[in-house]
């Protein structure tokens, strides 16, 4: 081995050694988060680190991503002619050719001297993103974060600079053959008899990069960059079940004086592990409702400040012994209230995340914390809270009024019938809300119609518990949804129905939670099945032209995308428009996460920026499958003095396709 | 500081309220009891005050109601209280405001007291009487519909605000006092679950008439309710039409001295 080779040796044993200690340390820090479990099916596992590293499905969902996309398999074929170039310093007459062949070699060199050019382009253009073109998503208030990509891609520029260098000089001193070699042949240009010694050059080059890549190494779990370590194991760790599940608590411990979130040791590992993995694309804030209205809250910022304060905590925590030293609040030096109660969990964050980050979970988790622990939350919600307490309901109404709506519409209860098919699961909104009301009155005339063999709970129903759950008071949840498991255990049904996706989405995923599974079913599935069957008539409209606004909890969560858009196209007369923002990548109403019930005080309104979108698109009238966005769209219609645009839930739409018969 | 706070259990405001068919008080199926609204802001005064007080300062709730009453009596204490005193006899079914004044003073007596804060009224019977009762008994000052609240620097008095017609009054009084609370006075806390988790573990006492030394029911005499009544149905509208508006006039006076016999 020449000295060369020993020294690189050595250097490279160093590296590893002190990142092993970097990656152990990260590891430790992991380990201070809570047990989390759950990871089985690793052949599904696998083949979405497939899929989505190898493959980078939602990085290229968008056009930009594509840059991503190149540096990432540039870097990969960089990286085998860094070990090529490594491996033959060290063992003398080392290279691919007198391995693999020349063939192999031949196109592994082409591959990465093409790829190598495209990642040169990509980074270019990255750069001009962030510094002309500074898109909504790139934009965060801490320059250290673009400080930071800019350096990286920088780095990254300069190794590949450096590697046409040494592959030019290879082709000049015959080492390396040119046909396999396009880009490099035109760099050998530079080296082509001039008079130095083109072998000293080539060993400063050579260790210029190397060394590059050393440091690379050991400042990539420093940086933004983690997420080359920490997003693989996060996806192939990614939550493989339905979006947005809320964890369930426990409450057994009588002597807690904590419930919920306050500083990183609360979180899970996984959820640590998120932060590793997050790789600042912001995507998330693009397509957050919150960030987009100019409320505090960027999903990509909490993340990102999380992981700072991660940083910042870790040496502490790691050295004290045990549970002994009280963790940083995270609340509000790191996230602050405003930013926690501005989300609506509406998902899109997740929807877009290419490491699969779960924003939703965490911050649910902090305002558990303050809900439960603290009693401290925006003032509007303490009313909402005492008469979901009270009452059973958001609204302060009553409980024993709930089934007033049905009076006289003989409909029969759960508690006369004992046994029926289908449970009509009417909500707080169809049982209180005016709108929602007449919603619950068109869907009960429509399964009548069909002579469905239905009932509903009548006052025996409560509220769902799906608000407070997402409110972060998860002990009056499970309060409201023990009850109602109580009390659907005592009929025999088959399926509930329910025109509100917030119950629908809590009944499919969170009460099986708690021993109760039953088929949910949403009354847009419902009623296309019923037409489908020829149990309903499609019935006609005079021309109506509208557009169908998928709810988060629909779509987003539950997929229901293309069922009601069906159900509307049978209907005779009605032209659908589309919205820009649909299907999975709708925009929330502003309703969800308990959003309905605060107040929205803070930038321009979400259900304000939703109307004006389907203003401007001119898409007419609105249909919505869900009583919250229904009221919203209905708000922000107001408010913008806008009379001729009506709103209708699907059900509404399909009884004024009857009557006009 | 021994501060006592006052809670009754009333119907909740959403409730649909119906008179039973004997006429001797509403009928509790379909109807939830909560915290008097007021009483919250009673509660949450004397949580400030021993918060502010620190040491060995211990607020007791005082409920004379039904045995269910513990129920809200949990609830004051999850916002924090210390303990409670319960005053539950079937023979108080649906006492007077003497009546109840004089049992809830006669167990404040018992207990040891320092101040008391209360509603200013009752969501159900709005009559508040039970207060002042309270105080006659006691022989302390009252002070009503306070909005606000603060102990003299040496601790020795109370200097309570009240809104008046155009502006506030202060008023300075001796300890002990009784301190009916109003509205705006403070933002009664939500119960946080580690309180309510600790509630489940705090005393409450239950009296009886004869625990408190009562053979017979005090102030039985001094006013008795007879019978509840639903209101009265409100009356119909009726338009009086007609082409002119001098007949219209015409028309209404007839109606007025003939059918209504008002002039
Ligand atoms: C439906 C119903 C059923 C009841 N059944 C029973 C029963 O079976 N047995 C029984 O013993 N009592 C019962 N009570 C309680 C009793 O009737 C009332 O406490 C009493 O009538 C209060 O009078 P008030 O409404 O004039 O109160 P107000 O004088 O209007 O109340 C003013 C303030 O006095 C204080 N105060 C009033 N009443 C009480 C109280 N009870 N405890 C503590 N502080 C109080 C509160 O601070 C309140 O804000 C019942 C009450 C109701 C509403
Ligand atoms: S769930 Fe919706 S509102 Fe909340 S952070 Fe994500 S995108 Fe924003
Ligand atoms: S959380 Fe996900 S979407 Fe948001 S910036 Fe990080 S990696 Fe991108």
């Amino acid at each position: 081995m020449t000295v060369e080779g020993i020294v690189l040796v050595v250097l490279f044993a160093a590296t590893l050694v002190v990142f092993g200690f970097v990656v152990r340390m990260l590891i430790r820090t992991l380990l201070l988060g809570k047990p989390q479990g759950g990871f089985g099916d690793p052949l599904r596992r696998f083949w979405s680190v497939i899929v989505h590293v190898a493959g980078q499905a939602r990085v290229l969902s968008q056009p930009a991503g594509l840059g991503h996309f190149l540096i990432f398999w540039g870097f990969i074929f960089i990286t085998l002619g860094t070990i090529e170039h490594m491996l033959g310093m060290i063992i003398p007459g080392f290279s691919y050719t007198a391995i693999f062949g020349s063939a192999v070699a031949g196109w592994i060199s082409l591959l990465q001297d093409l790829l190598a050019l495209l990642v040169l382009f990509a980074i270019i253009y990255s750069l001009y993103r962030r510094f002309i073109i500074r898109p909504v998503r790139l934009k965060i208030d801490d320059p250290a974060a673009r400080n930071e990509a800019v350096f990286i891609l920088s780095l990254i520029f300069i190794l590949i600079l450096l590697m046409y260098c040494i592959k030019a000089i290879g082709i000049v001193e015959g080492t390396i053959d040119e046909s396999y070699a396009p880009v490099s042949r035109i760099v050998s240009g530079l080296f082509e008899g001039r008079d130095i010694d083109l072998g000293l050059m080539e060993s400063v080059f050579a260790w210029i990069h190397h060394l590059i890549i050393f440091f690379f190494l050991l400042y990539v779990p420093f940086s933004k960059h983690i997420h080359i370590l920490g997003a693989i194991p996060n996806i192939y760790l990614r939550n493989l079940g339905p979006m947005g599940t809320l964890s369930r608590m426990d409450f057994e411990d009588e002597t807690a004086d904590k419930f919920g979130n306050s500083e990183l040791r609360d979180f899970t590992w996984k959820q640590l592990l998120d932060l590793y993995a997050c790789t600042e694309c912001g995507r998330c804030q693009a397509a957050c409702p919150a960030f987009l209205t100019d409320k505090p809250l960027s999903p990509f910022r909490m993340i990102h400040r999380m992981r700072g304060h991660l940083t910042d905590e870790r040496k502490r925590l790691l050295n004290s012994a045990g549970d002994d030293i009280e963790g940083t609040p995270i609340i509000p030096e790191t996230v602050t209230e405003d930013e926690i109660w501005a989300c609506t969990t509406c998902g899109a964050c997740m929807q877009e995340c290419p490491p699969f980050i779960e924003h939703v979970q965490k911050i649910v988790d902090l305002r558990r914390y303050l809900v439960m622990t603290e009693s401290r939350f925006p003032s509007e919600m303490q009313p909402v809270f005492k008469n979901m307490e009270v009452n059973y309901n958001p609204w302060s109404m009553g409980y024993s009024t709930r089934a007033d709506w049905a009076e006289g519409l003989d409909i029969p209860l759960a508690s006369e019938k004992k046994e029926f098919d289908v449970l009509f699961w009417v909500g707080c909104s169809g049982s209180f809300d005016a709108r929602g009301q007449n919603i619950s009155r068109a869907l009960s005339s429509l399964l009548k119609k069909a002579e469905v063999d239905f009932a509903i709970l009548g006052t025996e129903e409560i509220c769902c518990g799906e608000t407070a759950r997402r409110m972060g008071n998860e002990y009056l949840a499970q309060t409201l949804i023990e009850a109602n498991i109580e009390t659907m255990k005592k009929y025999s049904f088959n399926r509930i129905l329910t025109f509100c996706p917030h119950g629908l989405n809590t009944f499919r995923v969170e009460y099986p939670q708690f021993g109760f599974e039953r088929p949910v079913i949403h009354h847009s599935e419902f009623l296309l099945e019923l037409v489908r069957e020829g149990r309903l008539p499609a019935g006609a409209v005079e021309i109506k032209k509208g557009a169908y606004h998928d709810s988060c909890y629909l779509g987003r969560y539950n997929d229901i995308i293309d069922q009601p858009r069906e159900l509307i196209k049978m209907i005779d007369g009605v032209s659908l428009s589309e919205f820009g923002r649909h299907g999975k990548r709708s925009f929330c109403c502003g309703a969800g996460g308990g959003r309905m019930w605060m107040e929205e005080d803070i930038g321009k309104r979400i259900n304000e920026e939703r109307v004006d979108e389907s203003l401007e698109l001119g898409v007419g009238d609105i249909f919505t499958a869900c009583p919250f966005c229904l009221t919203m769209f209905e708000d922000g219609l107001k408010s913008r003095n806008i009379e001729n645009i009506k709103v209708l839930d699907i059900a509404e739409l399909m009884v004024e396709a009857y009557s006009a018969e | 500081m021994k501060i006592i706070v006052l809670l009754k259990r009333v119907p909740d405001t959403e409730a649909k309220i119906l008179i039973n068919q004997e006429g001797t008080g509403i009928r509790k199926d379909g109807v939830k009891f909560v915290i008097n609204t007021y009483d919250e802001y009673g509660i949450e005064e004397g949580l400030k005050l021993k918060e502010k007080l620190g040491g060995d300062s211990k607020v007791t709730v005082f409920c004379l109601g039904p045995e269910e009453s513990t129920e809200v009596i949990r609830t004051a204490l999850a916002m924090g209280a210390d303990d409670a005193v319960h005053i539950c006899d079937p023979a108080l079914e649906s006492p007077a405001p003497f009546t109840t004044s004089a049992v809830l003073a006669k167990a404040i007596k018992d207990e040891g007291f320092d101040i008391i804060f209360c509603g200013k009224q009752g969501i159900d019977d709005d009559t508040a009487q039970v207060q002042g009762g309270i105080a006659e008994a006691l022989g302390i000052p009252q002070v009503n519909i306070a909005s606000s609240f603060e102990l003299s620097e040496d601790g020795s008095r109370a200097l309570i605000g009240r809104r008046i017609e155009g502006g506030n009054e202060k008023i300075e009084s001796a300890l002990p006092v009784i301190v009916t609370c109003d509205k705006g006075i403070n933002e009664p806390r939500y119960a946080s679950l580690p309180g309510i988790m600790k509630a489940k573990k705090k005393e409450i006492r239950t009296r009886t008439l004869a625990d408190l030394g009562f053979d017979e029911m005090p102030a039985a005499g001094r006013s008795k309710i007879l019978k509840w009544l639903p209101l009265p149905k409100g009356g119909e509208c009726r338009m009086v039409e007609a082409e002119e508006v001098s007949d219209a006039v015409k028309e209404l006076a007839r109606l007025l001295r003939e059918e209504a016999k008002i002039i």
